[in-house]
């Protein structure tokens, strides 16, 4: 049961009736007991709330800052109309910042044996899942003085996928792909470019190019061209441990490596590649493995929209046999972790060897803006101090960077923004250079 | 990305019906039920007012009810009277003791009053503790024993003798006498002396009219009575008579006569409202009950979630600067600094890098050469020696900064 604020009102004004008519124990009375008979008729007439009905329908998917609706339809069977609040209530980051009071509560009213639906608007400020927690409806009696009130689980679940920001750096990768197909002079025949076609000479192509056998069949001078190889396999490697917790601006690295995953599963999907996914830190925490284009993005983001960053150190070794098994012939591997020298020295670097030898190998990191910040800043004593922290670090992250380039990986340190792209310039490079 | 289906999951209320909510409730109501009777029987059985001390019905520590209850045993009629008039008409009365404690919380205009009864023959008014106006009033021969100062002497009770020719006192022999000490009248008895002084003095009026005062009702309390011969002092003090008459001033009721007197009963605020609206103000509360249930029932539980870990990924190099602060490691720092200026330096300059870092003489070399600055200050800035305070190792960055600045635009 509830009350209303005009139960309380009604018997305060009593308090003039008492005050100024019948100062004693039977005005009290006088004034009490109507307003309690009028809370218990409203109690006895409000409609019931443990027979209503409810049905969710709407979004089950929505990118990460962007709205989804979620509709519920409210069936009274009972004989008497229903007048109510009602709360659809979520986990306080499934609502847009500032609304989750407002957006949750509705008024509403159901006429006796019909059935009305409600509009909750989403905008959840976390990736993940997000569940529905449950339906609570004060349906309020006649009178207005006190109304009966319950709550129903309804559940549902709306998933909010990584928003993929990078995809703006798409189209302009995607026109340098193209640039890398049909090109003759200018890529160099290596082992992982693939003889594409013949066609006819055109001043400016390179003469080292072209085909003296095909040109003797035929009464032109034929050039090779070449394109880019196809069907190489790529694993993405996502190292979901404590590295990748820590907040750089105001997402944990995680969310950067994610976006940075996204871009170039969608450029190498395009490029004719098939890509893999793998999520490890102690344990593996998800995986994707050998889905069709057309689906591997929609696969992708949903298996990254439950990932979060565990608090554990990485099992670098466990995570090494994991990826192996899933790249059984040459790939490209590309590992999103961190570039901390402790962790990399006592887990990958033994691991390396492993990798490095039958494939192609990229470690990709997220580097901290803000230790730039405190590198330059000057001033007082205590930003100096800073700033040698700061250049101790950047010099650990640099000595780290070359040990690992010495032994063949190819590394990337970039801040949350330019990482996407990076990574897709790195793979293009690696492409153009035949070296998947 | 977003699409569209319907979902009818297991949907159900939550609330719990009736049934459910006795069964859940049940035991924590028995646990109340229990609790509450507890509490009463504990107060039933621990509860007595409170009384003020050397009260006849007392039975604390500081109570009298052990001597009074041995007095009605060997047949005395004790009783007691708590306003000024029962007072006089007891005074009056013949063959009485009347016990007056700490006369010295009446008014003067009532100590007179009192004073001026002519007591009934054969009687015995005890003074416990009276100070100068009692005294003045009731016995003027008796004074209060004063220092050189003219501040009323007091002793702490302890077993004296008796020391003197009251019968009573005799026979108690030793017992816990003290508190005020008084200095007696030509005719008087003063006993159990302290300090020259008596705290106890007895004064006859013709008629066996007898005033005994007190320094301190000490020996008649229930602790103490069983001690020395303070039983057998009080017992003979309070029992020489038939009828024992205590005063125990009710306050309370003085105050709501209004006697007349100046210092009359202080009227409260709430005195000055009408009676009406202390019953509106009751329903005034019961309306405030009723807005913070309103107020206080919600709509639905508090949702809650996990939420993320929040950490800087700069926290460890911020933690690091701290520890360099708090450590003064300044060649540590200076060390870092000048590291990573060298290897901006170097590539700027052309210089090779040799094992991660550039040849000292070649860089120094053609760090001078640049700026036109002697070598070997361009080498005390990049390999010297760490600075000694603080505000060198700030002037020491500047110059560093400064130095790297003039290389890049010359």
């Amino acid at each position: 049961m509830a009350l209303t604020g005009r139960t309380a009102l009604l018997v305060a004004l009593g308090a003039l009736v008492v005050g100024l008519l019948l100062p004693s124990w039977a005005g009290i009375g006088t004034v009490t007991l109507p307003v309690l008979l009028g809370v218990l008729a409203d109690l006895v007439l409000a409609a019931p709330v443990r027979t209503l009905r409810f049905e969710r329908s709407g979004d089950t998917t929505v990118r990460l800052g962007e709205a989804a609706t979620v509709e519920l339809t409210v069936t009274n069977p009972s004989g008497r109309p229903l007048r109510a609040r009602l709360r659809d209530a979520w986990p306080p980051s499934a609502w847009r910042p500032g609304t989750a009071f407002a957006g949750s509560r509705h008024a509403l009213t159901v006429p006796a044996g019909e059935r009305r639906r409600l509009t909750t608007l989403l905008a959840p400020t976390r990736r993940g899942d997000h569940h529905a927690h449950r339906v609570t409806v004060r349906s309020l009696g006649p009178l207005g003085l006190a109304g009966r009130q319950g709550s129903h689980h309804v559940p549902w679940t709306l998933r909010a996928l990584p928003p993929f920001t990078s995809r703006k750096h798409l189209p302009s990768r995607l026109a340098r792909l193209r640039e890398l197909d049909g090109r003759t002079s200018v890529l160099a025949r290596g082992q992982g470019t693939e003889f594409d076609s013949l066609r006819e000479y055109l001043p400016g192509d390179d003469v080292r190019s072209i085909d003296w056998r095909a040109s003797a069949r035929r009464n032109t001078v034929a050039v090779r061209t070449w394109r880019p190889e196809r069907d190489r396999h790529i694993l993405v490697v996502l190292d979901t441990g404590r590295t990748s917790a820590g907040r750089v601006g105001d997402a944990p690295r995680l969310d950067a490596a994610l976006d940075a995953a996204l871009l170039l599963t969608a450029l190498a999907t395009r490029a004719g590649d098939r890509v893999d996914l793998l999520a490890h830190d102690l344990h593996r925490r998800g995986s994707v493995i050998g889905r069709s284009p057309n689906e591997i993005l929609p696969a992708f983001t949903d298996a990254m929209a439950s990932l979060e960053p565990a608090l554990l150190e990485t099992d670098m070794r466990a995570l090494t046999a994991c990826a192996l098994r899933m790249a059984p012939r040459r790939s490209l591997i590309v590992l999103i972790t961190g570039l901390d020298a402790r962790p990399v020295e006592e887990g990958l670097l033994p691991q390396l060897p492993l990798l490095t030898r039958r494939h192609e190998v990229v470690l990709a990191s997220v580097a901290d803006p803000r230790l730039d910040e405190l590198a330059t800043a000057r001033g007082t004593v205590q930003d100096v101090y800073g700033a040698a922290a700061a250049e101790q670090t950047r010099a650990d992250r640099r000595r780290t960077a070359e040990r690992l380039t010495r032994h063949g990986v190819t590394v990337l340190d970039a801040p949350p923004a330019a990482l996407p792209p990076a990574l897709a310039d790195a793979y293009l490079a690696l492409k153009a250079a035949g070296r998947l | 990305m977003t699409l569209t289906a319907t979902r009818t999951g297991t949907a159900g209320s939550t609330s719990p019906t009736g049934r459910q909510l006795w069964l859940r409730s049940r035991w924590f109501l028995l646990f109340a039920v229990l609790l509450l009777l507890v509490g009463l029987l504990v107060a039933g059985l621990g509860s007595h007012g409170q009384y003020p001390p050397l009260d006849p019905r007392s039975p604390d520590r500081d109570g009298a009810r052990a001597v009074v209850h041995l007095l009605e045993k060997q047949g005395l009629t004790t009783r007691t009277v708590d306003t000024e008039d029962t007072l006089a008409d007891a005074l009056a009365e013949p063959g009485s003791t009347v016990v007056l404690p700490e006369p010295d919380l009446m008014t003067t205009t009532q100590l007179r009053r009192l004073a001026q009864v002519r007591r009934g023959s054969d009687s015995r008014l005890v003074l416990i503790s009276p100070e100068a106006a009692a005294l003045a009033a009731f016995t003027p021969g008796i004074t209060l024993a004063t220092t050189a100062n003219g501040i009323p002497k007091s002793a702490g009770s302890t077993g004296v003798p008796a020391d003197c020719p009251l019968p009573e006192a005799t026979l108690a022999g030793h017992a816990e006498l003290g508190g005020l000490l008084y200095r007696p009248g030509a005719d008087d008895t003063g006993c159990y002396p302290r300090f020259g002084a008596y705290p106890l003095v007895r004064h006859t009026d013709p008629g066996s009219r007898e005033l005994v005062v007190l320094g301190s009702g000490r020996l008649l309390t229930n602790e103490r009575l069983a001690k020395d011969g303070n039983a057998a002092l009080g017992l003979s003090l309070l029992g020489s008579r038939h009828q024992l008459i205590w005063y125990l001033p009710d306050y309370a009721a003085a105050a709501r006569s209004g006697d007349g007197s100046a210092a009359g009963p202080q009227r409260t605020l709430t005195d000055y409202i009408p009676e009406g609206w202390t019953w509106a103000g009751l329903q005034l509360v019961l309306a405030a009950l009723l807005a913070a249930f309103w107020r206080g029932r919600r709509l639905g539980p508090v949702v809650t979630e996990n939420l993320p870990v929040v950490v800087r990924a700069t926290e460890t190099t911020e933690g690091r600067a701290r520890l360099y602060q708090r450590a003064k490691a300044r060649g540590r720092a200076a060390d870092a600094l000048r590291q990573a200026a060298r290897h901006r330096l170097a590539p700027a300059l052309g210089v090779a890098l040799t094992a991660g870092e550039p040849d000292p003489t070649a860089l120094c070399a053609a760090v001078a050469d640049r700026l036109g600055r002697p070598a070997a200050e361009v080498h005390a800035l990049l390999y010297g020696t760490p600075p000694t305070d603080d505000a060198a190792l700030v002037r020491f960055t500047d110059d560093l900064d400064a130095l790297e600045r003039q290389v890049r635009q010359p």
